[in-house]
């Protein structure tokens, strides 16, 4: 079997000194997409805020090809993720949103710019690099967020219920269209979600967090 | 609705007919009559002027930059973090601000003695010292309800803390930053208490050049052309500070939520330090002003408290340095009870119907006007035959009723429009007639702000000193006058007694704005705004 992208070993969750959840055991192989599912406020945002490091572990270790990151910023950890929001910085145009974390790779403006609009035609939002984030639909904001987070080509990219703000019917067309992008890419991703419908149109593998041991 | 609120606009439209409009025309008549205007114009082309005016806008870039360099620090440890003493952080990060200008003045001497030489430097410290609550308060809003994911979003793309900051965080703090630079500006620019007792030629600022030309050189036409200019320049960075905030659109914003401590050794160490830094840096001119009035011939001792009362003690011979705290008292009563009821009806004016309600937006125009430029208005239109009104001693607490009128309407209609009208309609059905059904509606809520804002009337006539140094007369000073009067004499006696006097004038100001912010608790924004508004006219 190949070295998992991402792994994490003995895992503790916690929030301000408060341990709810320990030895959690997760393993992604390359290009696999797994849905976790539990029902809100079971921890599964401080799952992908711990692996990415947003929140501090309380114990085990992140391992992201087997190098071990628990300890690492966040910027150095290759680890991409997308939150319920978009979250796109409203102050930049929807190009330099795609561009900033190419921009933060060291690559030049122009090339940037040139990439993003690639990333913008695959997420079908070709000629809409000028636009302000503010003019743009709720799903077509979190469109632009994907292309964003894929676009320094992190190792594994954290999905954080990234629909759960858009309508259903919305829901149900982006998350196909979500799926398919992640093949495409071939990233690694872990796709947490209430959903249990959602979690098998996206994912190759669905696992419980009482299965991986939260 | 019962029928004399339609009439509730009349008493703050004479008022401010009266009061406001009059002083200010007859300021205008007395530059435009005869050789006047031509002397005003002349006094326009002055190089005096310009100079004068190069040297304060620099002045108060200089203060701006360093009330934003400490304050933004400030704003965030006070305003995102959860930790114990957080409440009292902000409290104390408050206190500079509501201190009467003069008082601070002299705390800084008091602390830094003749280390630091008077001048640019000590004014602008002073300045900062003062504004820096006007950063963290403004500032540290908009940032507690800053989402912190933005960043991490940026962090996962690959930027580093700091980086994360300056592309995604200072965007959405801008307009924060921008309206807050502006006030400082402006407080720093017609500054007169602080520039007159810690500055040198280098530091006059156009508000005290408006009283040395009208009290020293008594050129009228010279003080006009002064006050037009600081009233034009005021108005652009107060206007240019506004559109910017308005440009605001808070698209980063999510309910305020305190953070908890950063996990981090070092950011940890940082809030902490920054914090303590806080706590030093605000206590420690106040204390030293303290110890001041306690020392004497070396030693530590109470004489200059005890000779409070002594007539020679004074600057005059009509009274003790304490009776110029009677004077404030009765002054600080007066404008709060003349402020409460015009600025209450003002306020009361926006519920009723039509145009009446005009009267609460003019009732703001006091703000834009600079003390000094009342000052002068208000004695050159009751100051003089035929109607001179000095001895009476109502020009003071009539002008700084003016100041506190705004600042009642500020807290008192928001808090109205923010009540459930309908109330008066539900009593009215069960039978009460207009007025009860009005007080039924209104009147719990217009107890207590309109308490609130006497109580912070009160405050700002305590602490003013730009009109009062028009127009006290020299019997019969305020505590703030008294203060620099005693200072402009040389001597250990004039000192001493300058320190005691502040701080009494301290503890009541503080007690004063405590009590109102503890009234006003479950209307905390209305008095906040309150404060804010406080400041902006005993700043000059």
């Amino acid at each position: 079997m190949t070295a998992p992208r991402l792994e994490t070993r003995g895992l503790a969750l916690g929030y301000e000194g408060q341990v709810f959840a320990r030895g959690i055991d997760l393993r992604l192989a390359p290009a696999e997409i797994v849905a976790v599912l539990g029902p809100s406020g079971s921890g599964k945002s401080t799952l992908l805020g711990t692996i990415a490091g947003v929140v501090p572990a309380a114990g085990g270790t992140v391992l992201v090809d087997g190098r071990d990151v628990t300890h690492e910023p966040i910027h150095r950890r290759g680890i991409g993720l997308i939150f319920q929001e978009p979250l796109l910085f409203p102050h930049l145009s929807v190009s330099d949103n795609v561009a900033y974390g190419l921009r933060r790779h060291g690559m030049a403006r122009a090339d940037a710019r040139a990439r993003a609009e690639e990333l913008l035609a695959w997420v079908d939002l070709a000629g809409y690099g000028d636009r302000r984030p503010d003019e743009l639909s709720g799903g077509q904001a979190q469109r632009v967020a994907l292309a964003r987070a894929l676009a320094p080509q992190p190792a594994v990219l954290l999905l954080d219920e990234p629909f759960s703000a858009l309508d259903l019917d919305l829901r149900q067309r982006l998350a196909s269209d979500v799926a398919r992008t992640l093949r495409q890419a071939g990233v690694a991703a872990l796709h947490v979600t209430h959903d249990p419908q959602e979690a098998t149109a996206v994912a190759d593998r669905v696992v419980t967090l009482a299965e991986i041991g939260a | 609705m019962p029928r004399w609120l339609r009439w509730a606009w009349l008493p703050p439209a004479v008022f401010l007919a009266v009061f406001l409009a009059y002083p200010l025309v007859s300021l205008g008549l007395t530059v435009a009559s005869g050789e006047g205007a031509q002397a005003a114009v002349d006094r326009l082309a002055s190089a005096t002027l310009w100079q004068v005016t190069a040297l304060a806008v620099l002045q108060a870039l200089a203060s701006t930059l360093l009330a934003l360099a400490v304050g933004l620090p400030l704003a965030n440890v006070v305003s995102r973090y959860r930790y114990r003493g957080r409440a009292l952080a902000q409290a104390l990060v408050t206190v500079p601000f509501v201190l009467p200008t003069v008082v601070v003045a002299l705390a800084f001497r008091s602390l830094l003695g003749d280390g630091v030489p008077q001048g640019f430097a000590l004014v602008v410290l002073a300045h900062a010292y003062v504004n820096l609550a006007v950063v963290a308060r403004i500032v540290g809003a908009q940032w507690s309800q800053h989402d912190s994911d933005y960043e991490n979003v940026a962090r996962t793309l690959g930027a580093t803390r700091w980086r994360a900051f300056v592309d995604v965080t200072l965007p959405s703090l801008r307009p924060a930053i921008v309206s807050s630079a502006a006030v400082v500006f402006v407080f720093s620019f017609t500054s007169l208490g602080i520039v007159l007792l810690l500055g040198d030629s280098t530091t006059r600022t156009l508000e005290s050049q408006i009283l040395r030309q009208t009290s020293v050189l008594l050129d009228f036409p010279g003080a006009a052309a002064t006050a037009l200019v600081q009233l034009a320049l005021v108005t652009a960075v107060l206007l240019a500070g506004a559109s910017a905030g308005r440009r605001s659109a808070a698209r980063t914003m999510r309910p305020a939520r305190l953070l908890p401590m950063p996990s981090a050794r070092v950011p940890r160490l940082a809030v902490r330090a920054t914090v303590s830094a806080a706590f030093v840096v605000v206590l420690a001119p106040v204390l030293a002003l303290t110890a001041g009035s306690l020392r004497a011939q070396g030693g530590w001792s109470l004489a200059w408290w005890q000779s409070l009362g002594s007539v020679d003690a004074g600057t005059t011979r009509l009274g003790s340095p304490l009776s110029a705290l009677t004077v404030s008292l009765t002054y600080a009563l007066i404008t709060a009870a003349v402020a409460a009821v015009i600025g209450g009806l003002a306020a009361v004016a926006v519920l009723a119907p039509g145009r009446a309600r005009i009267v609460a937006i003019l009732a703001m125009v006091p703000l834009g006007v600079s003390s000094a430029t009342l000052g002068l208005g208000t004695l050159l239109a009751f100051g003089r035959p035929p109607v001179d009104l000095r001895a009476t001693g109502l020009l003071v607490p009539m002008a700084h009723a003016l100041v506190a009128v705004p600042l009642v309407v500020a807290v008192v209609a928001p808090a109205l429009r923010s009540t459930d009208g309908r109330r008066l309609a539900v009593a009215a059905t069960l039978g009460a007639r207009p007025t009860r059904a009005f007080m039924t509606a209104y009147g719990s809520v217009l107890r207590v702000v309109v308490i609130a804002s006497a109580g912070l009337a009160g405050a700002v006539s305590l602490g003013e000193f730009g009109a009062a140094a028009f127009l006290s007369r020299a019997g019969s000073p305020t505590v703030p006058v008294q203060i620099v009067r005693l200072l402009g004499r040389p001597g250990e006696q004039s000192y001493g007694v300058a320190a005691a006097l502040a701080v009494i004038l301290v503890v009541v100001t503080l007690a004063l704005v405590l009590l109102v912010d503890r009234m006003g608790g479950t209307r905390s924004r209305s008095a906040d705004s309150g404060v804010a508004v406080t400041r902006s006219r005993s700043a000059t």
